[in-house]
């Protein structure tokens, strides 16, 4: 705990203390040493880890896509493009633990005119108080639902806007990237095809696994582009819980 | 400070001899009531005292037919009629059962008492009638507010100028017409008193010792030989401003400044009376067309400036108008009490939020919502124990009160993320499902049986399948008529 403390205020000075105190614990593997030199001082940071964001993301409940994300997990604020295909690929499943999160903060997550109805019952096992959820309605026009998404993000209780919409032009998508940067908010964009000059910082695509019906929870996350992150990654994740692939 | 009874004696020379320039006019006095002596009692008791001939004459309305409703029903009523008596007199004084008001000031206005009465007469008994509360009321006049509660309680509808003589006329009411309690009366009975004037032949200390120093009190303020406090009816406040545009105005957005000037009025008008506001009507006047209007809710009442100014922004910038607008009015239909924000001790995390370019709260961003979108723009879901899929979410305008939630009736059984509005039909082909893509069952059924009771009952075996891209699919299969199979959501 010291070690952090002192870094933020003489960081040079402790980089090497750090240094020397892993040493000292030789048993440990290079790469283990290595982690906990990271994960103790926010100065370092590795170099596919361009934006300096280190371990500080927030967690994605998915290890095998937190290990793929820069800063270990889903950006702090700004605008995350999730694509997939087709309806029913796992998209929503993907973000629950992050819900979960930000209803424990006690902060309100706002849908933005969701393609279809919302079941309260599949969120409310999942997990999600459904008492912090707020819509707004289907089939409202796309102005407005990006107007209602601005806003929602300059909203301080709001800790998470969630929208539908396919072919925002370049411009809208730096705007509302722009707009959660600037409200301190993460907003997902869930979309059907993927737009090559994004702002966004992070785009994602869900496909269903290779392995096909047989492996009914998991499924392959691509990361095609994230700041911060040269490489193409892609990972494949167990979803849902054991129930639902009987 | 020059008493303004006094600058009313002078000649009108000496009025204008004052640098100021500003001199009242010595006759306003005389004809006009004279509102500012009789701002509250006691000044008036004051001024009586010094000049015994500018006494208060006070008018009781007594109201026996009242006392059949309940508590709250009388102050309503009461406040009502007191809205009515404003029209006589600046100074209303609530009783039970019964108002009494300053009309001494009125007098010379209205041309005597008859007058004052018969215009009474005219408001009150229409109001008595549309609340079904018979049509006569009990009145009389005099010096002292007691002494003309107890003369309009006894039913003399008298009328006494002087307070030499509002001892002998109390003398001769009974009793009965006091507010006594059981035992009291009970024990005035005994003693031999029938009407007021025993008890002043009683010895006073005596009196004190068996009745309590109140009753003696209130017989003396009936007198005017001590004073009195009065409870006083305050008017509801009212805020309308209106502003006539020199030209017609098409653009909307060039109304803001004006709106500003309106809202900065409206919010000393608040702060004065420290109040604030959650509702407003904005209304533009056009040429030969009805006037537009647009009534602005607030989740919590407020007398920010900004807040307001933003919001009427928001309402404007939806709306279009049939004609150019030539006149503005902004009203307040809902006053509220004004409740400053109360914030705890600073923790890091209110600092951190305060440094936040454009933090507002919940409340702020649903009120613009709904401003832009409509009422119902907004929604908010709640489980109900339900068997049937559709009717387990319940979408609610976020207005609406919640029903209570029970989460008791939630399935166990696995429930997808979305639901169609409808369910669609899918194609079976041979031994193949398909919609769009082939769709291969992965497991269930889960069987659904409900509503057999109303007619229209639900007969399914819910599955949970894939189609040949991976989308994870709900499909069911009636069991009845065709037993055809339909989609009716995605596991996303």
């Amino acid at each position: 705990m010291t070690i952090l403390k002192d870094s933020i205020t003489q960081p040079e000075a402790n980089i090497g203390k750090a240094f020397n105190d892993i040493a000292c614990n030789s048993r440990r593997t290079p790469r283990a040493r290595v982690n906990q030199l990271l994960r103790s001082n926010p100065n370092l940071w590795r170099g596919c880890d361009m934006a300096g964001q280190g371990f500080h993301g927030v967690a994605t409940g998915y290890r095998e896509l937190d290990n793929i994300l820069p800063g270990r997990g889903w950006p702090r604020s700004g605008l995350v493009e999730v694509i997939a295909r087709h309806s029913g690929m796992g998209e929503l499943q993907l973000l629950i633990p992050l819900m979960q999160s930000v209803i424990k903060q006690g902060k309100w997550i706002l849908w933005v005119a969701p393609p279809y109805l919302l079941n309260a019952p599949a969120l409310t096992q999942a997990g999600i108080d459904i008492d912090q959820i707020l819509i707004v309605k289907q089939d409202t026009p796309c102005k407005d639902a990006l107007w209602s998404m601005e806003k929602a993000m300059q909203t301080e209780n709001c800790g998470l806007v969630l929208a539908w919409q396919n072919w925002l032009p370049g411009k809208v998508l730096r705007r509302l990237q722009l707009a959660a940067e600037v409200g301190d908010t993460l907003a997902v964009l869930f979309k059907h095809n993927d737009s090559k000059y994004s702002p966004s910082s992070l785009r994602l695509q869900i496909m269903a696994s290779a392995t096909g019906n047989r492996d009914f929870s998991r499924a392959k996350v691509t990361v095609i582009k994230a700041r911060g992150n040269f490489r193409p990654l892609s990972a494949q994740l167990s979803l849902y819980p054991e129930t639902l692939s009987a | 400070m020059e008493d303004p009874d006094n600058s009313a004696q002078k000649p009108v020379a000496t009025a204008g001899s004052h640098k100021s320039g500003v001199f009242k006019l010595p006759l306003a006095n005389r004809c006009g009531p004279d509102k500012q002596s009789h701002t509250n009692d006691e000044s008036n008791k004051r001024s009586a005292k010094s000049r015994p001939r500018r006494q208060s004459l006070w008018y009781a309305l007594y109201f026996p037919q009242l006392s059949e409703l309940s508590e709250s029903q009388q102050t309503q009523a009461l406040t009502e009629l007191a809205d009515l008596t404003e029209n006589v007199s600046d100074t209303v004084s609530f009783h039970s059962q019964a108002l009494v008001c300053e009309v001494r000031s009125s007098l010379r206005y209205f041309g005597g008492i008859d007058n004052i009465h018969s215009k009474l007469q005219s408001l009150i008994v229409p109001a008595l009638q549309n609340r079904s509360l018979g049509d006569s009321f009990l009145y009389a006049a005099s010096p002292t507010v007691r002494g003309s509660l107890l003369l309009a309680r006894s039913g003399h509808n008298a009328l006494v100028y002087q307070k030499e003589s509002l001892r002998s006329a109390l003398g001769k009411l009974s009793v009965d017409v006091l507010d006594l309690q059981r035992e009291q009366r009970r024990r005035l009975h005994n003693m031999g008193v029938r009407k007021i004037r025993d008890i002043w032949r009683l010895p006073a200390e005596g009196l004190h010792k068996r009745f309590g120093s109140n009753f003696v009190n209130s017989l003396s303020k009936a007198i005017g030989t001590s004073p009195e406090l009065t409870r006083n009816y305050i008017p509801s406040p009212e805020f309308s401003a209106s502003y006539d545009l020199p030209h017609e105005v098409g653009n909307l957005h060039y109304l803001l400044p004006i709106i500003d000037e309106i809202l900065i009025k409206l919010r000393d008008f608040l702060i004065q009376r420290d109040l604030s506001t959650s509702r407003l009507l904005l209304s533009m006047a056009h040429e030969k067309r009805s006037r537009t209007k647009i009534d602005i809710g607030l989740r919590r009442a407020t007398r920010h400036r900004d807040h307001l100014l933003l919001l009427i922004e928001t309402h404007i910038a939806q709306l279009t108008v049939p004609a150019p607008v030539v006149g503005l009015k902004l009203e307040v239909k809902q006053f509220d009490a004004f409740l400053s924000d109360s914030e705890a001790l600073l923790t890091e995390e209110q600092i951190e939020h305060r440094s936040k370019i454009n933090s507002k709260n919940l409340d702020q961003f649903m009120e613009q919502l709904h401003a832009r979108l409509g009422d119902d723009a907004l929604k908010s879901i709640n489980t109900v124990a339900e068997h049937c899929p559709e009717y387990a979410t319940q979408q609610l305008n976020y207005k609406d009160k919640k029903a209570e939630i029970s989460s008791a009736g939630v399935a166990n059984n696995p429930r997808p993320f979305w639901l169609l509005d409808a369910p669609i039909q899918l194609t079976l082909r041979g031994s193949k499902l398909y919609h769009r893509e082939a769709i291969t069952l992965i497991s269930g059924p889960e069987r659904i049986e409900t509503y057999w009771w109303s007619g229209q009952d639900i007969l399914r075996d819910y599955y949970i399948a894939r189609d040949r891209n991976g989308s994870r699919l709900w499909v069911f299969r009636e069991r009845r008529g065709k037993r055809n199979w339909f989609l009716h959501g995605y596991f996303s």
